[in-house]
This record gives C-alpha cells, structure tokens and sequence, in this order.
C-alpha cells in the first residue's frame, strides 16, 4: 500500500462503563475493574430474566448549549462528549464558520433512544393519537440522532452519515472510513457509535436467551466471555470516538499519529439473523487481513468480540484459532465493560490502541475455566507486558454482520 | 382579569426548568421568541409542559399569538378560571 493511502488514528475520545475518558477507562482497564452494576428495579418488568447492566458514570454534558441539548438523549451526549475528547486529542477545533466537506462524521447507533422510544409510544398509545408529544422528541429516537445532535452541537457542516448495524455499528463506522480516506475524496473521517443504557436494550438478548441472568446477585462476576460458567451478555452503554486521518493531511496539520488502521473488513453472512456461524468469522478475518496487506503472523493479538454468549464465544474461539492457530494471545473485554453495542467496536479499537502503546495486553476479566469448546485459542487470563506492534479487532451484530478491523503501533 | 401571583409564579418555574431561563429574565415585557430567545420547537415543548405541569390545555391557535411574558400569564389565567377546568393551580 502506498503512503498516499495510509490511514491514521490522530485523536480518540470514549465514555463508557469504565469511565468518562479514554485515560480513566485504561486506567479502570489496567485495574482489571467491572462496570457492570446490578439493576434489581428490573425485576418489575415481566420477562424480563437479566437484572445487570454497564452504566456509564455521571458526566457533565452542560457546556453544551441548551438549543443543542435539548434534542439529545444520553446516546447523542456522551458522543458530544467523546467527539471533543477525539477532536481536542488530534488538535481539531469544533464550531466551523463554514462548510467542511472533506471531513466527514461517520456515526450510529443500534436505534434512536429507547428511553424516549418508549415514552413516546407509551403516550401514543395512552393518549390514542400524537396529543402531547414534545416536538423535541422525534429528534431523540431517529436513525441517525446520534450524528446529527453531535454535528448540531458542534456546529459542523459537512458530509454526515449514520451507519447502523447494531453491535457491529462503529467497527463498520471505522472501516467505512478507512475505505473513504483510501478513495482520496476526504482527509479527516470522525468515526464511531454509541448507545444507552435501557432495560429494553437488554430485553432484546433475554428474550432470545442471549443475556445473562444467573448473576443479578453477584453482578462483577459477569460476563464471563471463554468461561466454561457464562451464561450470556451484559447490555452497557457509552460512546466511542475516533479522528481517522490520511498521511498526508496528518503531515499538513503536523498532527500525532497514535496509531495505523491498517485496514478492516465486512461481510453479512446471510444465513441467520442471531446465530454466529464459525467460517464466515473466518471469511472476515482473512479478508481484513488480505485489506490491511497483512499475513496473520503478523499479529500479536487479538481482541475478541466474545460477549459471553455460549455459541457466539464458542463459534469466534473456533474461527480465530482457524486462523491464527493457538500462539496469538487472545481476549475479550466485555468482561470489563460489558457490551456497549454499537460502540463497542470503536471503544475496543481505542483500548487495543492504548495497549499497544503501552505495551500490556489486558485478560478477559471472568475467565477463570475456559470452556474446552472455546479452547482453540490461547486465551489471557492475566494481563501481559510485552510490545505488540499488530492488533486485530473483531466485532459481530445481529443480522449476521460480521467485522474485523487491523491496527498497528508505529513507536514512539 | 390580571395574572394572580401563583399563576405568575408557576409560569415562571416552568420556563426556568423546562427551557433554562434566568428567573430575573422573566418579567411581563419579556418577548418569548426575542428576549427569551425560544424557538418554534420549544413552543411545542411549552404548550406540552403548560398541560403536564399546569394543568392547562392549550389550543395551538392560541400559543401561536402569544408574544410575551404576559401573554403567557393572561392565557394561563383565563383558562384556569374557565368554567369546568380543574387546574394544577387548584390544588
């Protein structure tokens, strides 16, 4: 690949269960620290089985105008606050007094705010028509609220688009950057996705049986990604955010790159709308690998999408060790977090950075028993120092979206 | 009739809380969409607070001719006494 179409990450920005920076949450990483609470208010809602979920702590969202806030749900303003974090990072100022239209915002969600979802349905149906909706809450639940509050709050004013593909959403976000700077038609692409907290969010897996519900007592102790004792998901939330930049206008801004994206790929596996299916994660993989111009000795880890799940852990296990064999480290940091969904991607991509330039790699937290079906691989139980150079990301969604991204570390 | 002080005061709280207005801005001159700086999304907004939070239903013909402070009050006012309208300004 030449170095016209090397793409880097200049600027990272998150809120998420374990903190409300990108410095607070490695720190809470690199303490091997839960952000999964216990949520026993649930129990109220019938069928519901999994009472635990990844809170994001409070945050301060006021220096935001109230014209901006007032159309935002949590989703929109932790990914205000992530986008300045990422912005602030790679030294780029918000407020443009004119178009900027080879910088482009590239965010999603799963939905619009299930919070305000349900308080307008359950007024629309209360009431038996539109009577006394708030005209700010459309502006809370479309498709693309997320990137539109944030491109209103930070008053940018160029191409803005809303990939969604539920927990694969800010993985696409990233690639579908990678592929737009490659094309020469940007030079900055802002990357990412978010969501929130909402039993319904959970409700989604539990009635599939994809959540956990064996520790609403005992909360830290899920999920247990690999773990031959896990029971499913947790649902979390947060934001995550990435200024995706090409060399040469990194180099025009005198910019720092923190690190290369490589390249990524996706694919929709076609034939199940839940279930993970072991050669299409096996599909994806090789073809990042084969984007990214990359031969898989080349990488020296691998940050699994594993979210606790019996036949997801055990079909990506299997899938990675198809294509790395068992001397790759391996893990999954939903045992931390929790899975936030359509940030997920993003929020790990961040944490895989972080790691390389710190030179650890992070265990998956509640994997004390591998599972033998998941046995494929050679998982990390305990954090490892040691200089990783080449990361590999994967991440997976409903509707057999399948993702995989390839980062790397250049020094310095 | 005049605006009473309750229904002053709770008109005032509702504009504070709801739209983050400094109460020393809201005085009767006060124009809603210049002073106060609101706009056509908010004015649904109110209209929807004034009902949830006053007690009172407002016709959208009417918050459309509302220009000020006072107006606010006087609408307000006049429909809380309107025959058969229990209001949240009676309890």
């Amino acid at each position: 690949m030449s170095d016209a179409t090397n793409v880097y990450i200049t600027g990272m920005g998150a809120i998420s269960s374990l903190g409300i920076n990108v410095p607070s949450m490695f720190t809470a990483l690199l303490e091997n620290k839960s952000g999964v609470k216990h949520y026993p208010d649930w129990a109220k809602y019938n069928g519901l089985h999994s009472h635990v979920g990844g809170p994001a702590p409070e945050y301060d969202i006021m220096k935001v105008p109230r014209t901006a806030r007032r159309t935002m749900s949590r989703m929109s303003e932790m990914s205000v606050l992530a986008t300045l974090e990422a912005m602030g990072q790679a030294d780029l100022q918000a407020g443009a007094k004119k178009s900027t239209p080879r910088i482009a915002l590239c965010m999603g969600s799963t939905t619009g705010s299930p919070e305000n979802l349900e308080l307008y349905f359950k007024k629309l149906i209360e009431r038996g028509g539109p009577e006394g909706q708030m005209g700010t809450t459309f502006f809370k639940v479309m498709n693309h609220s997320v990137v539109a509050n944030v491109a209103a709050a930070l008053e940018f004013k160029g191409p803005v688009f809303s990939p969604s593909s539920a927990c694969a959403t800010s993985a696409q976000a990233m690639i579908l950057g990678w592929e737009l700077l490659q094309s020469g038609l940007y030079d900055i692409v802002i990357a990412g996705g978010a969501d929130e907290l909402h039993y319904t969010s959970a409700a989604v897996f539990d009635i599939v049986m994809a959540a956990s519900r064996n520790y609403n007592d005992s909360t830290q102790r899920s999920p247990r990604p690999f773990d031959i004792k896990r029971d499913g998901l947790v649902v979390a939330e947060g934001a995550a955010v990435v200024v995706m930049e090409s060399e040469s206008s990194m180099q025009k801004r005198g910019a720092r790159p923190l690190a290369r994206f490589d390249g990524g790929a996706y694919l929709c596996d076609a034939s199940h709308m839940s279930q993970s299916s072991r050669p299409a994660m096996v599909e994806v993989m090789t073809m990042a690998l084969e984007r990214a111009r990359r031969k898989s000795s080349e990488i020296g880890y691998v940050n699994a999408h594993a979210t606790g799940t019996v036949q997801g852990d055990q079909e990506e296990a299997q899938a990675i060790g198809d294509v790395f064999g068992k001397q790759i480290p391996v893990s999954s940091l939903k045992g931390h977090f929790g899975h936030s969904l359509a940030a997920c991607g993003t929020l790990e991509a961040i944490a895989c950075v972080e790691m390389m330039r710190r030179d650890v790699l992070l265990p998956t937290r509640n994997l004390h028993e591998v599972d033998p079906a998941c046995a494929h691989v050679f998982h990390l139980q305990e954090a490892r120092k040691t200089s990783v150079r080449t990361i590999m990301s994967n991440n997976f969604a409903f509707g057999g979206m399948n993702t995989s991204v390839v980062l790397s570390f250049m020094g310095g | 009739m005049p605006a009473s002080v309750d229904v002053v005061s709770k008109v005032n709280l509702l504009m504070h809380e709801g739209f983050e207005i400094p109460l020393e801005k809201l005085t009767p001159n006060a124009t809603i969409f210049g002073d106060l700086g609101l706009d056509s999304l908010d004015a649904v907004d109110m209209l929807v607070n004034l009902e949830d939070k006053i007690g009172v239903k407002v016709e959208v013909e009417r918050i459309k001719a509302v220009r000020t402070m006072q107006d606010i009050y006087d609408l307000v006012e006049s429909l809380s006494t309107t025959p058969g309208m229990k209001t949240q300004l009676d309890q």
